[in-house]
């Protein structure tokens, strides 16, 4: 498993000590240290709110430290913006892009420091250097390519390209695999060791344990604010790492599943979306997971967002053996079909509303009487939703935009379970969600299927596909190339249908652009 | 992702928390401190037939700001509301002093072509997708012709029965206005659709965010237009208590309706973004304004002053609300 280079450990560049920082009314972080050597990678590991993000934060000046020091290169520094993080090299890439979407590339790579001939902007040596700055991150990205055009694993290498081109001494990567599919994982991979090569000290923020043990050569764990432990990624387990960060064993990352499927609760014949999904066919069973899995912009989440109303499309959809037509999703919904989205705080969440508004506005004509809502029906299906899926708030009128994702998302959940779905469509349904959530989240995705709902579920992450489908759909360019039963699924069958048989992995990073 | 996640509300101290759990308060201390400061400089500020004129002097815009507010809380604005006001007033009175309409039958026409020009601000931000600042800026314009085409002379003769809502009854030895009344009445009922019921979550909702709306199975453009032409109801409502006030229905009246209802909203602590707010706060917002005026003129203080204070309080309410919500 560890390959990683952990041979010689280079030069210390960046020293965090006994960091501090509280907000109004909790500690978000506590004596937390870290190292960063050159030519490192170092995986910061931790639940959703155990830290990683203010740590990362206070290093990229975005938040000032309440207690501690930072050495770089062994002298105290002081970060008290985002100009002094840069000057001393250190670049973060967000999982939110930084990135100017309406401009091209090269504008991007040297936003606010194009290459200047006398007055005017030296278009031509900009788009030298950007090719150069591509180039050696292994991509062919035109520089003048419209940003907004490009897909997101694109997208990402651009924002590393530009971190470059400021002489990044440590790149911060906060989840950069979060977004993007199973295909694009490697080409990262790739980008990540060349700059390891090239002397930069990376810190890896991720939730997969496989990235880690494939990338990192340390790791340090978080735990509630608090710092638990920095260990060589060499002489660890996954075991002994997700005890550390969870402070328990996670014996069943994936619950057993028994599946009893029943009737056809969904049937899908020839649905089609210009240029994105072309006839595809396929049944949902009750009590029954469907996974979907295939690369970023193999089409997945637009065949979701078709039978949920949410985009016009041409085919015959039966629900439960009568005729459905998905104009809307208030049509979909009556019906019984609800979608997770794959973006929560984009398609999902009132982040600026409360969890009890959050849960409750799909189901709230089952709530009212001649439209006033009866605040005790409310009040008493959010205690409920609250208890049974164990959703971590202070109280039911805590804003949503101040929980973790995963509870986030257990609120989105929440919102559906009210309504008793027949079919539950659940689109990447533990990204960015911490081990123990995940974990949770399909417990709950079990107890529904053993009381008949059927769920669809797209998954970028093939041991979840693996773990929790009945029946697995494979998809490449809008189309269901493969299926597979419970019993013959396995990483490298999925792959070899997702990346097509004969094109390689090049070809299957290509494939992904201009989709999104 | 902040740890904030794991605290509890209640024990996030301080002022920040109250106005974070409790954001009407800001509006309503600085209401009160206003008072109390004009109290303790003139003698005349803490009467209450003083009270009753301030009710009085904003029972206009208020009202006129109720239909801001639900537009400001989708995520929209109206620049047309004041417009839309003149041509209630002037249409409504119009109609019974120049035509010989039944005045009844006058106030109801004049409200459903007010629902109307709200609608068509609805329809064409949802069917086109047009910013809603853009198209009521040109409804701005276009009502405002239509007023000037309509009318560009005083009209005085208003019967009796639409003065009604200038009347007074007496409280004690307080004369209070029917219509300062009716505008409470307004954002009692504002207050409890907002508040209470699917319409009011859905506006909330499609505030904070449209997509997401939509993806909860809310008929988001539905609600828009029916929010446009709620709001210009309220609209013409204001337009008949400017007749009641005022006595006469008046062409050049409105033109700065739209300014000054957004004062009275934001000064209530209502996002400007969408989804946060509460109509009282508009009120409290309203009345803020409406006693700062009135104060100030008790002390002798012109009216180019209070308008310069009205700025002030706006840039400071904001800025407090902003603070407020920036958590460090």
């Amino acid at each position: 498993m560890a390959t990683a280079t952990s041979a010689t450990p280079g030069k210390v560049l960046l020293e965090m000590k006994g960091i501090g920082k509280s907000f109004p009314g909790v500690k978000a972080l506590q004596g937390v240290s870290l190292t960063v050597r050159e030519g490192q990678v170092h995986a910061l590991l931790g639940e959703n709110g155990a830290g990683k993000s203010t740590l990362i934060k206070i290093l990229s000046g975005a938040y000032s430290r309440d207690e501690g020091e930072i050495l770089f290169e062994g002298r105290p520094v002081a970060i008290r913006g985002p100009e002094d993080a840069q000057a001393l090299g250190i670049s973060t890439i967000y999982q939110e892009f930084n990135l100017a979407k309406d401009l091209t590339v090269a504008e991007n790579i040297f936003l606010g420091q194009l290459p200047r001939k006398g007055l005017r902007v030296d278009w031509e040596a900009a788009r030298q250097r950007a090719r150069a700055l591509l180039g050696r991150l292994g991509s062919s990205i035109s520089p003048d390519a419209v940003v907004s055009t490009l897909a997101v694993a694109q997208q990402q290498l651009v924002e590393i390209a530009k971190a470059l081109n400021r002489k990044t001494r440590i790149l911060i990567m906060d989840e950069p695999s979060a977004v993007l599919g199973e295909g694009d994982l490697e080409h990262l991979f790739q980008v990540v060791r060349s700059l390891q090569a090239q002397g930069i000290g990376i810190v890896y923020i991720s939730h997969r344990m496989r990235e880690i043990f494939e990338l990192a050569d340390e790791v340090t764990i978080l735990k509630d604010g608090r710092y638990v432990a920095t260990k060589q990624v060499a002489g660890t387990t996954m075991d002994e790492l997700v005890r550390l960060m969870i402070g328990r064993d996670l014996k069943d990352a994936y619950p057993p599943r028994q599946a009893q499927p029943g009737e056809v609760v969904l049937e899908v014949k020839n649905l089609r979306r210009a240029k994105l999904v072309h006839d595809v066919s396929f049944q949902v069973r009750a009590g029954e997971i469907v996974g979907f899995a295939g690369i970023t912009g193999s089409g997945r989440t637009e065949v979701v967002r078709a039978l949920f109303g949410a985009d016009p499309h041409h085919g015959e959809l039966t629900v439960s053996g009568t005729p459905y037509r998905a104009s809307s999703p208030t049509e979909a919904i009556r019906r019984g079909i609800a979608l997770v989205n794959e973006d929560r705080k984009a398609h999902g969440l009132f982040l600026k509303l409360d969890v009890t508004v959050n849960t409750t506005i799909s189901a709230l004509k089952g709530l009212c009487r001649l439209g006033v809502i009866s605040r005790a029906r409310e009040n008493a299906l959010v205690q409920k939703m609250i208890q049974d899926l164990r959703i971590k708030t202070p109280d039911a009128r805590f804003l949503v935009l101040n929980m973790s994702g995963g509870n986030q998302q257990k609120v989105i959940l929440a919102r559906w379970l009210s309504l008793a779905p027949k079919v539950l469509i659940m689109d990447e349904p533990t990204r960015g969600i911490d081990v123990g959530a995940k974990s949770e989240i399909y417990a709950i995705m079990n107890e529904l299927t053993a009381r008949g709902v059927g769920i669809i579920m797209i998954s970028s992450e093939l041991p979840e596909v693996l773990g929790m489908s009945d029946r697995v759909m494979v998809m490449r360019e809008g189309t269901i190339v493969g299926q597979l039963q419970r019993s013959e699924a396995s990483e490298e069958a999925i792959m070899k249908f997702a990346v097509g048989g004969e094109a390689g992995r090049g070809a299957a990073t290509d494939s992904t652009a201009a989709r999104r | 992702m902040t740890a904030a996640a794991t605290a509890p509300a209640s024990r996030s101290s301080g002022l920040v928390a109250l106005l974070r759990a409790q954001p009407i308060f800001g509006p309503l201390a600085a209401l009160l401190l206003a008072c109390v400061f004009f109290a303790t400089q003139t003698d005349r500020f803490l009467t209450g037939s003083n009270f009753s004129l301030v009710l009085q002097q904003v029972m206009v815009v208020g009202t006129l700001a109720i239909g801001q507010t639900l537009i400001i809380l989708t995520g929209g604005i109206d620049l047309s509301n004041g417009m839309i006001m003149a041509l209630s007033s002037v249409l409504t009175t119009g109609l019974i002093a120049n035509s010989g309409w039944n005045p009844a039958a006058a106030v109801l026409l004049g409200l459903a072509v007010c629902a109307a020009i709200g609608f068509i601000n609805g329809w064409l931000s949802t069917a086109i997708g047009l910013p809603p600042f853009i198209v009521t800026l040109g409804i701005y314009n276009i009502t405002w012709a239509l007023v000037r085409n309509y009318t560009t002379a005083t009209i005085t003769d208003v019967p009796d029965s639409l003065l009604f809502f200038g009347n007074t009854f007496s409280v004690g030895s307080t004369q209070i206005t029917y219509g300062s009344v009716l505008m409470l009445a307004l954002f009692v009922v504002g207050w409890f659709v907002l508040g209470s019921t699917r319409a009011g979550r859905a506006v909330y909702a499609v505030g904070d965010n449209p997509e997401a709306a939509r993806l909860a199975g809310i008929k988001t453009k539905w609600v828009l237009n029916a929010v446009y032409t709620v709001a210009a109801l309220s609209y013409g409502v204001a337009g008949l208590l400017l007749v009641a006030r005022t006595g006469v229905g008046d062409p050049q009246a409105g033109q700065s309706g739209n300014l000054d209802s957004i004062t009275a909203v934001v000064l209530g602590g209502t996002s400007l973004l969408g989804g946060r707010g509460q109509i009282m706060g508009t009120l409290v917002g309203a009345l803020i304004v409406g006693v700062f005026r009135n104060g100030l003129q008790l002390m002798g203080i012109g009216s180019t002053y209070q308008v310069l204070i009205t700025g002030v309080l706006v840039i400071v309410a904001v800025s407090v609300d902003y603070l407020s919500h920036r958590a460090k």
